[in-house]
Parts: C-alpha cells; sequence; structure tokens
C-alpha cells in the first residue's frame, strides 16, 4: 500500500531543473491488458490445436479439391454473377434513383413501389420465383399490348438457371443501389442544380455532368459494401442448381460424403475474395478522402505563395 | 444593337407576378421594367422577395400569377387556343441561356477547373467551338484578374476569387440580361470590392443588369435605378440618386436609415 502511494505520488518540481526527462521514462504496466493477453492467446492456441488435431477437417481432402477444376470453375461463375449483378443492378439502381426524385408524381411512386417490392423479397424467395416462372406464364411473348404477338418463346426456353439468377440478383441489387444513389444524389447542394438549370443545362448534362461525380463521394463507401454482400449472395443460387462456388462443393460432397473439407474449400475461397475486395475497398475509399485532403494541401500552397508574391 | 425595336422595348418587364409558398406570398403583384444596359438595383429588408423575384426571372422558381416577358417574348408559357400554358422543358431552357445567373454561394462546379466551370456552357449548350471558348474564358479571366487561375479548383480560391470565376462564368454565353442574387452577402468583407468592382465595370460595358444587393453603395453609384421592395411588393422605383436623396415612402427612409453604414471609400 505504501508502495503504490509512493509510486502515484505527483511530481513536483518548483525549481525545474533538467534531471527529470521524459524521454527517459519507464514503461507502464496495465494489468487488464495481460488479462485480455493471455486470455486470447489461450483462445487462439485452442482454435489452433481444434483445426490441426481433429481428424475430421480432413486436410488433405481440403489441399485436393481447392484447386480442382469444377471448382474453380463454381469460383468464377460466382465471380461473373458478382460483376454482371453488380454492373445491372447500378444502371437500374440509378434510374430507380433519378425516378424516386422526379417531379412526376406517377413515375416516382412507381420507382417507390418497385424499390419498396424488391427490396423488401428475400433475394432467396425471388430466385425460386423466377425460376419457377414458366408456371405462371408458360409462352414469353414480344408483342403489341392486347394485340398481335410479334415472337414469343417457351418460357422454359429463356430462364435456365442462369437468367433467373441474373435476373433474382440484379433486381434484388438495383432496390438497394436505388436507396444509396438516392441519398447520394440528395447529399449534392441544391445550389448545383440551379446553376446548371440556370445556364441552360439540359436535364440529362445537369444529371451526369453535375451532379452524379458529386454524389460519388457518398456514393462509393456503402457500394463496397454492397459487393461483397453480392458476392455472399451469390450462394444463394446454388438452390436453383446454379453452378456456382457453393453449389461446385456441393456437386461433390454430394458423390463423396467429404461435406466438412469440401465446404471448407468454399469457405477459404469466400474470404480470400473478400478480403481482397476489402483490401480495394479500403484503397477506393482513401482515394476519395484524398481527393479532400489534397484539396486542403493545395490551398495551403495556394496561400503559401500568394503570401510570398 | 439588334434592331430599331432594341432600344423600345425593355429587355425585361415584369407585370403583376405573384409567388406564393403555401400561405406565404412571396410575390404580391411586382411590377417593373429593365431597359438595355440599364443597372437596377433591388434593395429590401430580408424576406422582403427579392431573391425570389430573381429566381423567378430566371425560372428557377414557377410563378403563380402575372408575366414576364424577355425582350417581348413571354417566359415560361405559350399561346395554346384561347389562352397560354406552360413551354416545354426544352424552351424553357433555351430562354434560360440567354439570361446569366451569379448566386449568393458562388455555386461553381468543384469537381471541374475553373477553365471547365466557364467554358461548359458555351461548348456543351451553345455549341461554340471548344478553342474559341477556351480563348474567350481566358479573356474574360484576364479581366477579372484571374488569368493565372484557369487550372484551379474552386476549392483553392477565396470566396472574391469564386464569385469573381462565377460573373466570368454568367458572361461568357453572351447573355441578354445578368441577374445577381445578393453576390457579396457571403463573402468576408475584406472580399466585397473586388466583387464590386468587377460588377461595376461589367456595369461600364454596358451589360444589362438586376442587382439584389445590401450594398447601398453600389447601388447609389453604380445603378441607375432603384427598386425598393418589402413584403413582396415594390414600394418605390426611381431613379438613384432621387431614391436615396429624396426617399418618399416612410418605409424606404426607415430601411435607409436602418441599413446606412459609415461610406466606404471612394464609393463601390
Amino acid at each position: 500500500m505504501t508502495m503504490t502511494d509512493l509510486t502515484t505520488q505527483p511530481v513536483r518540481n518548483p525549481s525545474a531543473d533538467r534531471s527529470i526527462d521524459a524521454a527517459r521514462a519507464r514503461r507502464r504496466i496495465h494489468p487488464w491488458r495481460v488479462v485480455v493477453g493471455i486470455l486470447l492467446a489461450f483462445v487462439t492456441v485452442q482454435i489452433a490445436v481444434f483445426l490441426v488435431t481433429n481428424e475430421r477437417f480432413e486436410w488433405p481432402v481440403v489441399a485436393e479439391y481447392l484447386f480442382n477444376p469444377s471448382v474453380l470453375m463454381g469460383l468464377g461463375m460466382s465471380i461473373v454473377l458478382t460483376v454482371v449483378g453488380m454492373i445491372l443492378g447500378s444502371l437500374l439502381g440509378t434510374a430507380l434513383a433519378a425516378g424516386q426524385l422526379a417531379e412526376f408524381a406517377p413515375l416516382r411512386w412507381a420507382c417507390i413501389v418497385f424499390v419498396g417490392v424488391f427490396r423488401g423479397v428475400p433475394p432467396l424467395v425471388q430466385l425460386i420465383f423466377w425460376y419457377n416462372l414458366a408456371y405462371l406464364l408458360p409462352r414469353l411473348a414480344v408483342g403489341v399490348p392486347f394485340g398481335p404477338e410479334l415472337f414469343s418463346w417457351p418460357t422454359n426456353d429463356l430462364i435456365t438457371p442462369l437468367t433467373a439468377a441474373i435476373i433474382g440478383l440484379s433486381l434484388h441489387e438495383a432496390a438497394y443501389m436505388a436507396e444509396i444513389i438516392r441519398a447520394g444524389i440528395l447529399s449534392v447542394d441544391s445550389g448545383q442544380r440551379d446553376a446548371a438549370a440556370a445556364m441552360g443545362f439540359s436535364r440529362w448534362h445537369s444529371f451526369t455532368r453535375v451532379v452524379l461525380p458529386q454524389a460519388m463521394r457518398v456514393i462509393i463507401p456503402p457500394t463496397g459494401s454492397q459487393v461483397i454482400a453480392l458476392l455472399k449472395g451469390t450462394s444463394l443460387v446454388s438452390v436453383i442448381a446454379m453452378g456456382d462456388l457453393l453449389h461446385s462443393v456441393q456437386v461433390i460432397y454430394n458423390r463423396t460424403y467429404e461435406v466438412v473439407p469440401m465446404l471448407i474449400v468454399a469457405v477459404i475461397w469466400y474470404l480470400v475474395l473478400v478480403t481482397a475486395l476489402t483490401l480495394v475497398q479500403r484503397r477506393v475509399e482513401r482515394h476519395f478522402s484524398r481527393g479532400m485532403s489534397r484539396a486542403a494541401v493545395a490551398r495551403r500552397v495556394v496561400e503559401r505563395t500568394e503570401a510570398v508574391a | 444593337m439588334t434592331g430599331e425595336n432594341a432600344t423600345m422595348t425593355p429587355v425585361l418587364q415584369v407585370v403583376g407576378v405573384r409567388k406564393e409558398y403555401g400561405d406565404n406570398v412571396a410575390l404580391d403583384g411586382v411590377d417593373f421594367e429593365v431597359h438595355a444596359q440599364e443597372v437596377v438595383a433591388v434593395l429590401g429588408p430580408s424576406g422582403s422577395g427579392k431573391s425570389t423575384l430573381v429566381r423567378c426571372i430566371d425560372q428557377l422558381e414557377s410563378i403563380e400569377g402575372g408575366a414576364m416577358y424577355l425582350d417581348g417574348e413571354l417566359l415560361g408559357y405559350e399561346r395554346h387556343r384561347d389562352g397560354i400554358r406552360p413551354l416545354a422543358d426544352a424552351d424553357v431552357k433555351r430562354q434560360q441561356r440567354r439570361m446569366g445567373m451569379v448566386f449568393q454561394q458562388f455555386n461553381l462546379f468543384p469537381h471541374w477547373t475553373v477553365l471547365r466551370n466557364i467554358t461548359e456552357a458555351p461548348i456543351k449548350v451553345h455549341g461554340v467551338p471548344a478553342a474559341e471558348a477556351q480563348a474567350r474564358a481566358m479573356e474574360l479571366l484576364a479581366r477579372v484578374g484571374l488569368a493565372d487561375k484557369a487550372q484551379a479548383h474552386p476549392r483553392q480560391l477565396s470566396g472574391g476569387q469564386q464569385q469573381r470565376v462565377a460573373i466570368a462564368r454568367a458572361v461568357a454565353t453572351n447573355p441578354r440580361i445578368l441577374l445577381f442574387d445578393e453576390p457579396t452577402s457571403s463573402l468576408d468583407p475584406e472580399l466585397v470590392d473586388e466583387v464590386l468592382q468587377v460588377m461595376k465595370d461589367l456595369a461600364e460595358a454596358g451589360m444589362t443588369m438586376i442587382v439584389v444587393t445590401h450594398e447601398l453603395d453600389f447601388a447609389r453609384h453604380v445603378a441607375d435605378r432603384c427598386v425598393f421592395m418589402a413584403e413582396g411588393q415594390v414600394i418605390e422605383d426611381r431613379p438613384s440618386t432621387e431614391f436615396f436623396d429624396a426617399p418618399r415612402s416612410s418605409r424606404l427612409r426607415t430601411f435607409l436609415t436602418r441599413t446606412a453604414t459609415p461610406a466606404r471609400e471612394g464609393g463601390a
């Protein structure tokens, strides 16, 4: 007790001599950090031992199938679905966001209802629904409404697992992107639209060249998270027999019954992709925030040169 | 100028214009005219409708009554059968292109360089060849004293510099009339004069201008006419000297004594 009292006493030095120097201070020990550190080390060792000693992980099987051609095909399909879903979703989402902010009320309501429906229906339910579209519409036709048909096809020829997956994922993604892009558009100062209108820019010119580029600062960060969510969401298409990563390992374990090792193969690939995407996202975000600070730096440079001049 | 009528027909006529926001009447039957090469200052307490007026003239806001004419052409509406109906969007844009607007908050496009801010409308909207538009933009930048800032981005400039770029941008399309919506109200006091000087140069070069402002010295020494507004109505509309030296209404007298600041050296 007396020891503690001595060590916690504040140092008083009215004459301010130079015998005390912060550069030579000792390290302070934080007892709770020690406790938490030991606990974390213990848990880490436990997990490592579990992973290594539990025979049922069958690590040799994981290694054997990690680069199996059909697994890599599935991986490629998951990536393709993510890219296509993201592109179609962003394009449709931009149109929906603009529509939700339109002056013409019926268009606005239509877009709000569309976004509400596709944001509200679980993507898994949507995928199964699109896959079974033929039950509702046996034939799909292009023609004059309530008039003659020009072309028509059996629905089952058009709705394959691939098209059902692309439609389902894109519509789901579009609804989410619409909300993100709408928030971005609303973040742009209304004076920007006033200035564009005052100069007689067309609505399209004003939206694509003035409003959207400035909305990007707000749109980009949540879009990164959305890409990652969509990549994981592609695993849902395995239920309609679409050959994605999860489906490709399922096909193998249905034959070999090595369920856990095959799932580990899928987990490894998902983690690799998500980690890579996270790194890209960090970099993109840093790029955008650097845009801000670079302007600040440049302003300082300008002020300094002006002061010199 | 463009014809014999140009000197006869006012550049801008505002006839009985009404504007309402819900129950709030912002403009209550405003009448006034601006002739070619005239500079008209619009003064009045805040909330008197003067900013709303220029925003309505530029068709950034719709009007609920009355009519406005630019060079005799009805703004925002067209004749249809026995009456009138709102113009198509493209025709509104066509009319907006004949006017220039300078905003209180500058509203430069922050993602473009100063040069592109000025050349975008001439090139993309008016179809001026890029080289010609750039040469003209550099000429205008030199006139507002910012020739060395062509490649800078708006955020790198001071408020006064941004507003001078905004004026160059508005002038670049050779508008028939230039509208200023409190152009110096959001500037630091020491930056006000550089902007007023540019506006004075424009006035002397013969630009037709409506200037909503709180700068009494500018109104007195640069404007040909002053309009005093209160509660959405024009209370007084007279040549600048009479306006300041012999105000008729008690409201204007009160406004002038309350707003009068120690005279700035050498006017505006």
